[in-house]
């Protein structure tokens, strides 16, 4: 005990020190506080700043690459080099960097992830083959990022790429996505999206950053319900089972829609998880047995979704599946659930599987050789690529490749798919762009990619006369 | 009521007796080497992996890939133990348990290359087929778990009581080194409880990756639920494990039957949390689980 | 433990004696800087040898290292400025974890839940409300100390179930807090936006100031990353010296009583029950705070995060750093932060691994993991007193040499 009054002296003295040091840091903090006021809100110093890469700020550099005629009054800022691209197709042209922000690894949506980005990958390389844009390779690969279908680890993993980022390639999912949308703007960032957001149709929500293809969740279960309705039976109620947010609440609210504009009744949305998260679907399956709902639309991961119609169609449940986009594999058919897939579920896609008979699905063939892909990833990643091209290309016209000029372009974009997808203009109305055609599939053993077209071009009434002013969800 | 027996009753035991079959394999670690095995997981998903290359790929007939994958699966157990394990005997337990923790993280990247994204099934023969049981459809796959989890357990559990080598390992877990003074190779010891416990772990993968999706590396994280198991039960009690894990397992599946029905407000998916409630709950009344032994304290 | 290095002089001992008289007034701290010229590691009291810079190669290393740290974001790029931010960050919660852990000697996995209940009172205090989620705007002086209060009232609220139990069942149960608090954040919609969704953390506004603006230094133009870094870094040395001065007190010997030998230490009159509430309260705070700070750098906060892995990297902080070091956190936290991002440069020259998703023998994101788990079973085995250890033996190697044997 004798030590104690010197050892809390002692203490007393560490104590001292540090608040010294906080206070000096406190001090800092306000002296660096003070000069500032005049700058913030800058934001063309933002963007000269925000460079690393000086080699490729200013139009003298960009003059240097003579041999390009559209290279030589280009300007360029983040994002673009006049090194080629590791790796580069063309050695002499420069390299414009875009990110590429997908699961890959270990999240739900890795199965799908792996082959967009893939499709994505062999997309630019055949523009890098046929010359770049405007004197510059596109390199996607150094940027690629794996996110886990998180929006946390994907705001985190942008921040870590965007000082050396021109756009990006890919930005998977919806609510990761939205996370780094106030970057994004920020930053002047534009994006392809991996996701059918209804959201990405409406400056309100992406800030005209975001270039979605095909049409949306939304509009997707209308769609198919219409389909349903006019194939199978007109349901008399309708379910949606789908994972939280707005991938499977942008579902359930095209699937509420569609029940309040044609009199039937609207179940519910069953919200469930993927399987890592919640162990089983079995909470979704009884939930599903129990409405007597005669279709479900389904907005999960593959693996859930087989579970689900697997699991629900066992316990007795007879009535019909609808899947989104996102919910289908052809691994499903080698599962328990297999048969019952084929029985009673239906894919719901915004364009046609690899057998296509357009430009584009050409050269997605010609891109894969004699391999097939795992899934229809790849096209989907393939289609998806188009409207940044088109960006990037509309930009180097401008002149102006920087941030800046990128994100201006996109304002009246005209984007041409190959014949894949309608060409499409950004900027307009949504009610007047939307794409509202759909391709149902059936699975098949015997397909490419185990799904055979039941259906393309669907059209349908509910979807067609869908007023689409907002956000669906 | 048949929806209270098939999707409550059976459903529960079926999962409750997939986890009680890695719970013991908890315990079995524990009571050798007083280590809690953070492992298990990857050890499980290995093991459902095994079963489906040796089942699906490789052809062989069910029973045979299932026995297989187990073998391969113990070897695996019994390898970690050596390079991992073996150096820590002595040490703490929480760091023995840290390095178990750095072998799932390995072990997990090792099962999601081998796996792969694509989803993929373990051939059982149960599929989602129903049967009858005192008049009353149940799922075949739920009956099957019950089984093959019993006659495992009791396999185990009549080798530890009745065989030489079951007693060798048994005075071990109660002290080390009288054991040795005995003559019994300890750390021989050490590398069967892995051994058994892999192998376990491996079966328990092996019924969970029966699913009707079919199982992905991701689904290696239910093995956790284990470990509210292990402690409910205590931690060195196989009786202990077998009932906590039935226990569990039935509250898991009424929570996911009743609970949207008449406590949603409690949100969705409340089953994930049951087992650590109840832990909780168990916990507060008896430190050491239902049936664990009390430390005795000596200065 | 007081060094003596030879034998003292009749005028050192002369001093000596001084020094002591000089304690006795109350100055005892003085005494080790002037008493005995030349004799650096000579301790003429507790207090001397207790202090936090007990050497002048100490104190010229630290403030050689806070020099450096404070020029370098001058010359980081903007992303591995960030990245050194959460380097601080993670030093804080590995603080934290190391009070409760490596001092008092109660093993945690609940950590994650902690910092995730930080990161969410921030949000809160201090975050921007909307239709769906609460956020009152405060300023991050208020914010911020109550991301550390909040969880450090949890931790109080929680810990009489955990003084009760002991050992690895204290591992598992602080894993349930992780899963009940996994859920309870899903759940939580209007404070956390619910899962798959998440919600902005709160706003980064210091007195008035918004720290994502960029600032001008000296001629120089702060980034925003820059200016975290300096943020993070001033909270991260006023709670790393609050922790050194914590467990170089009496409530820091009574940790490590608990910790060799809690029978032994209760029956020396040190409260079990005080003790243990003690550090996991402690603890928390450190941990709310972390988190709050962590996703204030990311931008986003969704509730699948603070899961067992998190509580893992944690761990592996304060494994690989070194059990029961405050120095030993920070070492810990530059290895767990750093090594993925060394990884991956390190994936252009090794030819097996792939940087494509598609390709190669493991993807660098698998290699990362990998070699993390790796490293804490290496660690484990070799060096269990992690790299201060390591620290420790070259320096001693070194003091001795040429005699180093």
């Amino acid at each position: 005990m004798r030590s104690n009054p010197v050892q809390r002296r002692g203490r007393r003295g560490g104590m001292r020190r540090g608040v010294a040091i906080a206070g000096a840091f406190a001090l800092l903090a306000t002296a660096c506080a003070v000069d500032d006021d005049d700058e913030p809100d800058d934001t063309s110093t933002d963007v000269a700043e925000g460079t690393e890469d000086a080699e490729g700020t200013d139009d003298g550099a960009a003059g240097e690459d003579g041999d390009d005629g559209a290279a030589g009054d280009v300007n360029v800022d983040v994002g673009v080099t006049e090194e080629p691209c590791p790796e580069a197709v063309n050695p002499d042209n420069g390299c414009i960097y875009l990110g590429v922000l997908s699961d890959l690894s270990e999240g739900p949506f890795a199965a799908l992830g792996i082959p967009l980005t893939a499709g994505q990958e062999a997309f630019w390389q055949r523009v890098n083959d046929e010359g770049g844009i405007g004197g510059y390779d596109v390199d996607i690969s150094t940027y690629t990022r794996d996110t886990l279908y998180d929006p946390q680890e994907h705001s985190a993993r942008y921040r870590e790429i965007e000082p050396n980022i021109l756009a990006l390639a890919q930005t998977l999912g919806t609510e990761p996505t939205e996370a780094i949308l106030p970057d994004m703007d920020a930053d002047n960032v534009i994006g392809a999206p991996a996701t059918w957001w209804s959201g990405w149709a409406f400056e309100d929500n992406d800030f005209g950053l975001i270039l979605e293809s095909g049409y949306s969740y939304c509009l997707e279960s209308q769609i198919g319900l219409d389909w349903a309705g006019e194939n199978v039976a007109p349901p008399s109620t309708v379910l949606a089972v789908g994972y939280p947010g707005d991938y499977g609440g942008d579902s359930a609210a095209g699937v509420e829609a569609w029940a309040m504009a044609n009199d039937a009744e609207f179940g519910g949305f069953v919200e469930t998880a993927p399987d890592a998260v919640v162990g089983s679907q079995d909470a979704a399956i009884g939930q599903v047995v129990g409405s007597g709902a005669d279709v479900v639309v389904l907005a999960v991961g593959p693996a859930e979704a087989a579970s689900i119609v697997g699991g629900s169609l066992a316990e007795g449940y007879e009535g019909l599946f609808l899947g989104s986009v996102p919910t289908w594999d052809p691994a499903l058919l080698d599962s328990p659930a297999g048969e019952a897939m084929v029985a009673a579920y239906r894919h719901i896609a915004p364009w046609e599987g690899i057998d296509g008979e357009t430009p584009a699905h050409e050269a997605i063939r010609e891109s894969l050789g004699d391999d097939l892909p795992a899934n229809e990833g790849y096209i989907f990643g393939w289609v998806w690529s188009y409207p940044i091209k088109a960006a990037l290309e509309a930009a180097v016209e401008n002149g102006d490749l920087t941030r800046a000029g990128v994100r201006a372009a996109v304002d009246g974009l005209e984007v041409d798919y190959e014949g894949i997808l309608p060409s499409a203009t950004f900027g307009g109305e949504a009610n007047e762009t939307a794409v509202r055609t759909a391709v149902i599939n059936q699975p098949d053993p015997e397909g490419s990619l185990g799904v055979s077209p039941l259906q393309v071009g669907v059209t349908g009434a509910t979807a067609d006369a869908y007023e689409y002013t907002a956000a669906c969800a | 009521m048949t929806e209270l027996i098939s999707s409550g009753l059976v459903r529960g035991l079926g999962i409750g007796s997939t986890y009680a079959l890695l719970a013991v394999g908890f315990v079995i670690i524990y009571r050798a080497t007083g280590v809690i095995n953070f492992a298990q997981p990857a050890l499980m998903i290995l093991g459902a992996y095994a079963t489906s290359v040796l089942a699906t790929g490789a052809g062989l007939p069910f029973p045979v890939a299932v026995l297989a994958a187990m073998a391969v699966l113990a070897a695996v157990g019994m390898a970690t133990e050596r390079v991992a394990l073996r150096p820590m005997v002595g040490r703490q337990p929480f760091a023995a348990a840290m390095v178990t923790v750095g072998v799932l993280t390995v072990l997990f990247v090792v099962a999601h290359r081998l796996i792969g994204t694509q989803v993929r099934t373990v051939g059982d023969p149960w599929g989602l087929q129903r049967a009858e049981l005192f008049g009353v459809s149940v799922a075949q796959v739920d009956l099957a778990k019950i089984v093959v989890s019993m006659v495992a357990i009791g396999a185990v559990g009549l080798f530890l009581a009745r065989s030489r080598l079951g007693l060798a390992m048994r005075a071990t877990s109660m002290d080390q080194e009288v054991a040795l003074a005995q003559g019994v190779d300890v750390g021989r010891m050490f590398s069967l409880a892995w051994g058994i416990s892999a192998a376990l772990a491996a079966l328990a993968g092996m019924l969970i990756g029966t699913s009707a999706g079919g199982f992905e590396a991701i689904t290696a994280l239910v093995a956790l639920k284990a470990l509210p198991v292990v402690i409910v039960g205590g931690l060195d009690s196989i009786k202990g494990a077998v009932y906590a894990g039935l226990l569990i397992g039935v509250a898991e599946a009424l929570t996911r039957l009743y609970q949207p029905r008449y406590a949603e407000w409690l949100g969705a998916n409340v089953d994930v949390v049951v087992p650590y409630v109840i832990m909780i709950v168990v916990l507060v009344v008896r430190p050491y689980g239902l049936f664990g032994t009390r430390e005795v304290e000596r200065v | 433990m007081t060094v003596d290095t030879g034998v003292p002089s009749g005028r050192e001992r002369a001093e000596r004696e001084t020094g002591l008289r000089v304690r006795g007034r109350g100055r005892g701290l003085r005494v080790r800087g002037r008493g005995v010229r030349g004799r650096p590691l000579l301790y003429t009291s507790y207090a001397a040898d207790q202090a936090i810079w007990n050497t002048p190669a100490k104190r010229g290393w630290t403030l050689a290292l806070v020099g450096a740290v404070l020029v370098l974001p001058f010359f980081l790029s903007r992303d591995l400025t960030s990245l050194v931010t959460t380097v601080f960050i993670f030093a804080i919660g590995g603080i934290g974890l190391n009070l409760v852990t490596g001092y008092a000697g109660q093993v945690s996995l609940g950590h994650a839940f902690f910092m995730g209940l930080g990161a969410y009172t921030a949000a809160v205090f201090g975050g921007a409300g909307s239709d769906q989620v609460i956020g009152w705007g405060l300023d991050m002086a208020i914010w911020l100390p109550m991301a550390g209060v909040v969880p450090a009232l949890v931790g109080l609220v929680v810990a009489p179930l955990a003084v009760r139990v002991r050992g690895l069942y204290l591992a598992v149960l602080t894993l349930g807090l992780v899963f009940i608090g996994e859920h309870v954040f899903k759940e939580a919609r209007s404070i956390t936006g619910g899962a798959g969704v998440g919600r902005a953390p709160a706003e980064p506004v210091l007195f008035g100031m918004d720290l994502r603006e960029r600032y001008h230094l000296f001629g120089y133009i702060l980034s925003r990353e820059a200016v975290y870094y300096f943020v993070c870094f001033a909270i991260f040395v006023v709670l790393a010296i609050a922790a050194r001065n914590l467990t170089r007190s009496k409530p820091g010997r009574a940790f490590a009583a608990v910790r060799d030998r809690d029978v032994a230490a209760s029956m020396m009159g040190i409260s079990l029950r005080r003790t243990k509430t003690l550090a996991f309260t402690v603890s928390s705070f450190y941990a709310g705070v972390s988190g709050a700070l962590l996703v204030m750098v990311i931008g986003r906060v969704t509730p699948t995060n603070w899961n067992l892995f998190l509580s893992i990297d944690l761990l592996a902080v304060i494994l690989i750093g070194g059990i029961a070091t405050i120095s030993g956190s920070i070492l810990g936290a530059a290895f767990v932060v750093l090594m993925p991002r060394i990884v991956s440069e390190l994936a252009d020259v090794v030819p097996f691994i792939s940087t494509s998703p598609s390709g190669g023998f493991l993807s660098v994101f698998q290699l990362q993991t990998m070699l993390f788990g790796a490293l804490i079973v290496l660690f484990l085995v070799l060096e269990p007193r992690g790299l201060y250890g390591l620290w420790v033996r070259v320096r001693n190697y070194w003091k001795a040499w040429p005699f180093s044997y």
